[in-house]
């Protein structure tokens, strides 16, 4: 796949218009019968916007991501496009403004080819929720190759999508390993910012202290480029940080000039499979060649983050999803009163897994319940914290698999829970605010991608992309 | 066993679940709610709860009025609008 940079190359070497290119992965993505777009955006609709590009180009003038092609995870608001959150309480939604991460990214000269497929809400980690059906996953399992397999969730278009090659990139959400697990399976890049990197304005809400944008790519450098288009302050979102952003796309590919530590918590690796613990037996000798120095650590919170996460995210999801009463924007249910309207727009409109988190959530901060559940989740959550900080004394890094297993059926993995579980590497990252990135590693004996997970601390994203890079080059996955 | 009354949580969610559903998700509920039960095995006697995950002050903007949206953008979406304002049932007898 090429790169952004390859790309722009040969936008300015005029080897190909900017038409042509959207034009190319326009004619892929309508032909793909992986499911990954919700819409699509045709040359017309862009057309404005493919000749900005392109006179820029002319004029040696090209902004950062000038004409690249990229898919938007249906979760973000752009202004004029169906924005549905794969829900059918949003089908016929379409918002008034951008959010601020479009914005930077149509301030850099980005073509928006479409919104893609996720779980509804954000709400999965298959993207078998989606009102819209599931998204399939390109990969095959070489030992049974008619079966169709999921892509992870819940920014499981944005991956599926990338990895087929029908967009250049993505930009999806992660709350609890919403961009990490769907790269990891659908073996590209996905990088979760740290919290307060990316403006949540104009995003729908899943769980407000946890959700964040983050970039879907086929390499580390292109994850590079988006950050540094999608990371800014905004004062529309009191928890985005106001701090200077580096140029994020400086380290990739450089060597470190200082040593370099890397911690493997030996709790994650108790119960693996023999293809997870090969990726990290793998990933461990290439440090080594690499001069970084591996020590054992070892949490004490582990086990909890996920009891934690599945407190507290649906606390705040049963919040966010109040606001979905059929009055103002959304599906309208009949009714005679308005309390008859809030009941049957909510009811009709909402699908199952989101009806489950929300009665989890309701439950959980219900008089009598919330200093039981939702407070003490709280508590772990800081332990979560500190655990994390404690460990960062000693290590640059941390490296763990990203999931616990390669892609699995559709339709396979009916109890929720079990479903839960998928997210048991990435969730604690999440609790704990941290910056992390999945980086395809290997392929399983069935023949599918696994992804390795390497967490940095906070706002260091910069180091985190730098160490990727080099990792990458020795995996020479996409080779 | 966790004493979750379905009916309660959905009345408070403004949801509406028939029978079937109720019982399933009560069942439901009920395994993941056991499953987080593992949180009481944590000593957490004088922890803080974290709210706010950087911990540092946020970052707020002045109070100011701006004019961003037009009436006719805010009802775009409405289901029911009727002249400047979103239509319901009549609420007052």
């Amino acid at each position: 796949m090429p790169t952004i940079k390859e790309i722009k190359n040969q936008l300015s070497n005029k080897n190909i218009s900017v038409q042509e290119l959207y034009n190319v992965y326009y004619d892929k993505a309508k032909k793909s019968k992986l499911n990954s777009f919700n819409h699509l955006l045709d040359p017309e609709y862009n057309k404005e916007n493919i000749n900005s590009s392109q006179a820029r180009y002319n004029e040696g003038k090209d902004l950062s991501l000038d004409g690249i092609p990229l898919g938007i995870k249906d979760l973000f608001c752009t202004k004029g496009v169906p924005t549905t959150a794969s829900s059918k309480i949003l089908e016929k939604f379409i918002p008034e403004y951008e959010s601020h991460v479009t914005q930077n990214l149509l301030n850099d000269g980005s073509l928006f080819l479409g919104k893609n497929n996720c779980d509804e809400f954000a709400m999965g980690s298959s993207n078998e929720t989606s009102f819209f059906g599931p998204v399939i996953n390109p990969w095959k399992n070489k030992n049974n190759t008619d079966s169709q397999l999921v892509p992870g969730g819940s920014s499981g278009g944005s991956a599926s999508a990338v990895a087929e090659g029908i967009c250049v990139a993505s930009i999806g959400t992660d709350t609890g390993g919403s961009i990490r697990q769907p790269a990891s399976l659908c073996g590209v890049v996905g990088l979760k910012p740290t919290f307060g990197s990316c403006s949540r304005w104009g995003v729908v809400a899943f769980a407000s202290s946890l959700d964040q944008a983050g970039p879907i790519t086929n390499s580390v450098e292109d994850a590079a480029y988006l950050l540094n288009s999608i990371s800014s302050h905004d004062p529309n979102d009191s928890t985005c940080s106001n701090h200077k952003r580096e140029n994020f796309l400086e380290g990739v590919g450089k060597g470190f000039d200082r040593p370099i530590t890397v911690g493997i918590p030996s709790d994650y690796l108790k119960d693996i499979n023999s293809d997870i613990a090969e990726q990290i037996e793998n990933t461990k000798k290439h440090l080594s060649k690499l001069n970084v120095n591996i020590v054992d650590v070892e949490f004490t919170t582990t086990d909890f983050a996920l009891s934690t996460y599945y407190i507290i995210a649906p606390a705040e999801a049963s919040s966010n999803l109040a606001r979905y009463d059929g009055i103002r924007y959304g599906y309208r249910g009949c009714g005679n009163t308005l309390e008859e309207i809030y009941v049957n727009s909510r009811s009709e409109g909402f699908g199952e897994e989101v009806i489950r988190r929300i009665l989890i959530g309701t439950y959980v901060l219900s008089a009598g319940y919330y200093d039981a559940y939702y407070r003490k989740a709280q508590k772990v959550r800081k332990l979560i914290k500190n655990d994390f900080q404690r460990i960062y004394n000693e290590v640059d890094f941390i490296l763990t698999p990203t999931t616990p297993n390669e892609a699995f059926q559709i339709g396979e993995k009916l109890d929720p829970i079990s479903m839960y579980m998928n997210d048991i590497f990435t969730v604690p990252t999440s609790l704990a605010g941290l910056p992390a990135i999945s980086l395809p590693s290997g392929l399983s004996k069935n023949g599918l991608p696994l992804g390795i997970q390497l967490i940095g601390n906070y706002f260091q994203e910069k180091s985190l992309l730098q160490m990727a890079s080099l990792l990458e080059k020795e995996f020479c996955f996409n080779e | 066993m966790s004493d979750i009354n379905i009916k309660k949580v959905s009345y408070l969610a403004k949801l509406e679940l028939n029978e079937e559903k109720a019982a399933l998700y009560e069942k439901s509920l009920s395994e993941i709610i056991e499953w987080v039960d593992n949180l009481k095995k944590l000593d957490t006697e004088g922890v803080e709860p974290l709210h706010n995950i950087t911990e540092k002050s946020q970052n707020l903007r002045n109070d100011e009025v701006l004019k961003e949206n037009s009436t006719e953008q805010v009802l775009s979406n409405a289901p029911e609008k009727a002249q400047n304002f979103f239509r319901v049932p009549k609420v007052v007898e």
